[in-house]
């Protein structure tokens, strides 16, 4: 190890980068981008969901119940039809994902007491969104419930509203949601957002930068001189490493100034994590540009490995406990589930060290074993 | 005339041998890419199958730690109502700062408190409330969790307001209770490994035939062979235009190969629509992402700029154009900036024709604004990259 010679590469490594302008802007707009417009735009509640309604029985009460879907911030109500035809014809076209139907008679049997099944239509192609909006349902369907047993009680057994109503409610449920108050997926997703732009952008990064070389066969000015393995290898990733940590510092300071998101945990922790984390994400990197010859193969592949875990089993969209047993193994294989936790932990939790060292184990242990899988991969002799 | 008709087809054959010996060389050289070949077939297989299998996005077992304050038959009754497949009955805690520490270590996902004289108050008649505390560090899933507890316990109430009333009254159970009676359509079963492998295949799909072409521009930009092709007879058009057939052509087999090997065989996903009308448009989307990936090529001078300009186009396509989360959910702006994705209508038609067994009479809408969409960045990127080189 000499550190004069890592210098020299870094140093050579670095000027390259900077003279590329494109490539260094982006390097420091993406995570930017991203955190601004998927902050801001990838909404995960479940509102605003287009519906229609057939009505029936064109009752005061029918209205009245048809109302509390319309005025729900839950639902957008598009029309009415008349015919359960046109009901098959916009779901098919997207135009609205829920239906619901009145049947006749709807008032005439709540006033005499007797129970009214509504039918509700509902797309499953989302199958969660049709879940969450069979909930919705349901819960207006028991408002609406209660005050007709209130109603009826007052009206058939003589009872003060008052008592009526403990009678039609006996048991009920006092909800308190955890971390983020008022469930903003905000507030979940700005978090993960920080790891999904360390974990997409640094990669390529890393792996354009070995391959190049490569490609364009400056790598055997490399071969020939007196920098051992681990130094071209430490070397090359200086650069990398200082855009990546300069990111995380300013993602932190977008989370929590432009979003408002809490960070209630302890700094220190957060950013250890976060270069161990950076470690682990350009050590992928490195290993693919090990593997392929072409930048084509490098950009790809790193692209689609970096991306599509970090989308589905990084804790991002989807926690890791609802996954299947052979997905949680994979999500585990990837350092991107530690670093969310991590994350999501420091902002939303207010762990700190104590409660987080697990996690920061495994991000340690898996930069190290990336550095050594790419080290006995990178050989100065190569073949043919 | 009758010669000069020879001519104009002997330079249309002309013009169709040259346009498929690109390709062909296009094909040729993406086959000799070994770790970029054996990668797609994994994007399309197994890689489908894990996502297919391993994601569930409905809640699942949720983890509930409950604290009994109570010890009753009312409150074991009500315990025992919160089961699987939502939740997952996770042990008993003596005392509730124990459950919210396992709230906070993240291995328990609700807390349900029941109180003291739970049973108690349940027989004298007197309003009763359990407490629930939800982590929602995820915020959907906490939402659903609190959800199916607001219906477990609504039950729960409305069970024993008809049981007193019951009693009561002289025999007749008659209510005004709304109940609903739910068909789900499309997908009845909400079997989520259909909803999740297609949108895998989607999300495949764009980023191969994004990247698959530009980077084959760009490479030959870079390397100076793009110069070697301008100055033979070929055009521009072929040239961009062979980098388009070719890598249509290798997603359309990969797509094919996907659905043969994992999405009939394996999750059963009934294809209702035609089969044909489906690579069609998958064929035509390919053109128009290519189109957008080519476009990039010609603003980007090496490849790890056409890798970042990638990233920055086609992360928000991925992410807002609804192949995750329903597009009409997203921010208005967002909707009105994702009109110029291609995969927001690809989403639809994919959808439609394989879920939805929907044809062209309601698909045609968006078969127009994908075509358009990709002969306005194809005809763009081709005025750039003619511009550069004249």
């Amino acid at each position: 190890m000499n550190v004069r010679r890592i210098t020299a590469v870094a140093t050579k490594e670095w000027k390259e980068t900077v003279r590329d302008r494109l490539f260094l802007l982006m390097s420091f707009l993406l995570p930017v981008v991203w955190m601004v417009v998927f902050g801001y735009g990838l909404v995960l509640d479940v509102e605003h969901v287009p519906f229609a309604v057939l009505d029936r029985d064109q009752s005061s009460l029918s209205r009245d119940y048809v109302y509390r879907f319309i005025e729900s911030r839950y639902f957008d109500y598009q029309g009415s039809v008349s015919d359960e035809r046109d009901i098959d014809r916009l779901l098919g076209d997207t135009a609205i994902r829920m239906a619901i139907v009145v049947p006749e008679r709807f008032e005439e049997q709540l006033l005499e007491g007797r129970p009214v099944t509504i039918q509700t239509l509902l797309d499953g192609t989302f199958p969660l969104h049709a879940d969450t909006l069979k909930g919705y349902v349901i819960a207006v369907n028991r408002a609406f419930t209660q005050e007709r047993i209130t109603e009826f009680l007052t009206r058939t057994r003589g009872l003060v509203p008052e008592e009526a109503r403990r009678l039609a409610e006996p048991v009920s449920l006092e909800t308190r949601y955890l971390y983020n108050q008022e469930v903003r997926s905000t507030w979940s997703m700005v978090p993960a957002l920080i790891m999904f732009a360390l974990m997409v952008a640094s990669p390529l990064l890393t792996a354009l930068g070995v391959v190049r070389e490569k490609e364009t066969g400056s790598i055997y000015n490399i071969y020939s001189a007196t920098v051992s393995k681990a130094e071209f290898l430490i070397g090359k990733l200086v650069p990398y490493f200082t855009i990546s940590t300069i990111n995380v510092v300013v993602l932190w300071v977008i989370a929590v100034w432009l979003f408002g998101v809490p960070f209630k945990g302890s700094f220190t922790a957060f950013f250890l994590a976060s270069l161990l984390f950076i470690l682990c994400s350009t050590g992928i990197g490195l290993v693919i540009s090990l593997l392929v010859r072409t930048q084509m193969a490098a950009l790809i592949i790193t692209i689609i490995i970096a991306m599509v875990p970090t989308i589905l089993f990084s804790g991002l969209l989807v926690p890791v406990s609802s996954l299947s047993p052979g997905a949680q193994v994979q999500a585990h294989l990837f350092p991107a589930m530690y670093y969310t936790d991590v994350v999501r932990g420091s902002f939303l939790k207010g762990l700190d060290l104590k409660a987080m060292w697990t996690d920061l184990l495994a991000l340690a242990v898996f930069a190290v074993a990336l550095r050594l899988v790419a080290y006995s991969l990178f050989t100065k002799r190569p073949k043919a | 005339m009758n010669r000069n008709d020879g001519t104009s087809l002997e330079a249309v054959r002309l013009w169709t041998l040259r346009l498929f010996v690109m390709t062909r060389k296009e094909l040729l050289q993406l086959g000799r890419d070994a770790p970029l070949l054996l990668f797609l077939l994994y994007s399309f297989s197994l890689s489908v199958y894990v996502s297919g299998a391993g994601i569930a996005m409905q809640l699942n077992n949720a983890s509930l730690v409950v604290h009994d304050g109570d010890h009753s038959e009312s409150s074991r009754e009500l315990i025992h109502r919160f089961h699987e497949p939502y939740f997952r009955f996770d042990g008993e805690v003596r005392d509730p700062k124990e459950g919210m520490a396992r709230l906070d270590q993240g291995t328990a996902m609700v807390l349900l408190d029941i109180p003291p004289r739970f049973h108690e108050a349940i027989g004298s008649r007197e309003p009763v409330s359990v407490q629930l505390q939800v982590d929602t560090t995820n915020a959907p899933q906490g939402l659903s969790a609190a959800t199916y507890a607001a219906r477990i316990v609504g039950r729960f109430s409305s069970d024993l307001t008809l049981s007193r009333l019951g009693a009561a009254s002289d025999g007749t159970m008659l209510m005004p209770v709304v109940d609903s009676a739910h068909r789900v359509w499309f997908n009845q079963d909400q079997d989520e490994t259909w909803f999740q492998s297609i949108s895998h295949i989607m999300r495949m799909i764009t980023l191969f035939a994004f990247l698959l072409p530009a980077a084959a521009l760009v490479r030959e930009k870079e390397h100076g062979t793009v110069e070697q092709l301008l100055v033979s007879p070929i055009t521009p058009l072929q040239i961009m235009l062979s980098k388009v057939l070719a890598m249509t052509l290798v997603i359309l087999a990969a797509t094919a190969l996907a659905m043969v090997t994992v999405l009939k065989p394996v999750f059963g996903v009934p294809i209702k629509g035609s089969v044909a009308l489906f690579f069609l448009m998958t064929a035509l989307y390919s053109f128009t992402t290519a189109g957008l990936g080519l476009f990039a090529a010609t603003v980007a001078r090496n490849q790890a700029q056409v890798g970042m300009m990638a990233l920055l186009v086609i992360s928000p396509m991925l992410l807002l154009s609804g192949i995750a989360t329903p597009f009409e959910a997203m921010p208005s702006w967002v909707q009105t900036l994702m009109a110029l994705s291609p995969l927001r209508y690809f989403v639809d038609v994919t959808y439609g024709i394989l879920l939805k067994g929907v044809g062209l009479e309601l698909l045609w809408d968006s078969m127009l604004a994908m075509a358009l969409l990709g002969g306005t960045m194809f005809g763009l990127g081709m005025w750039r990259f003619r511009r550069q080189f004249r």
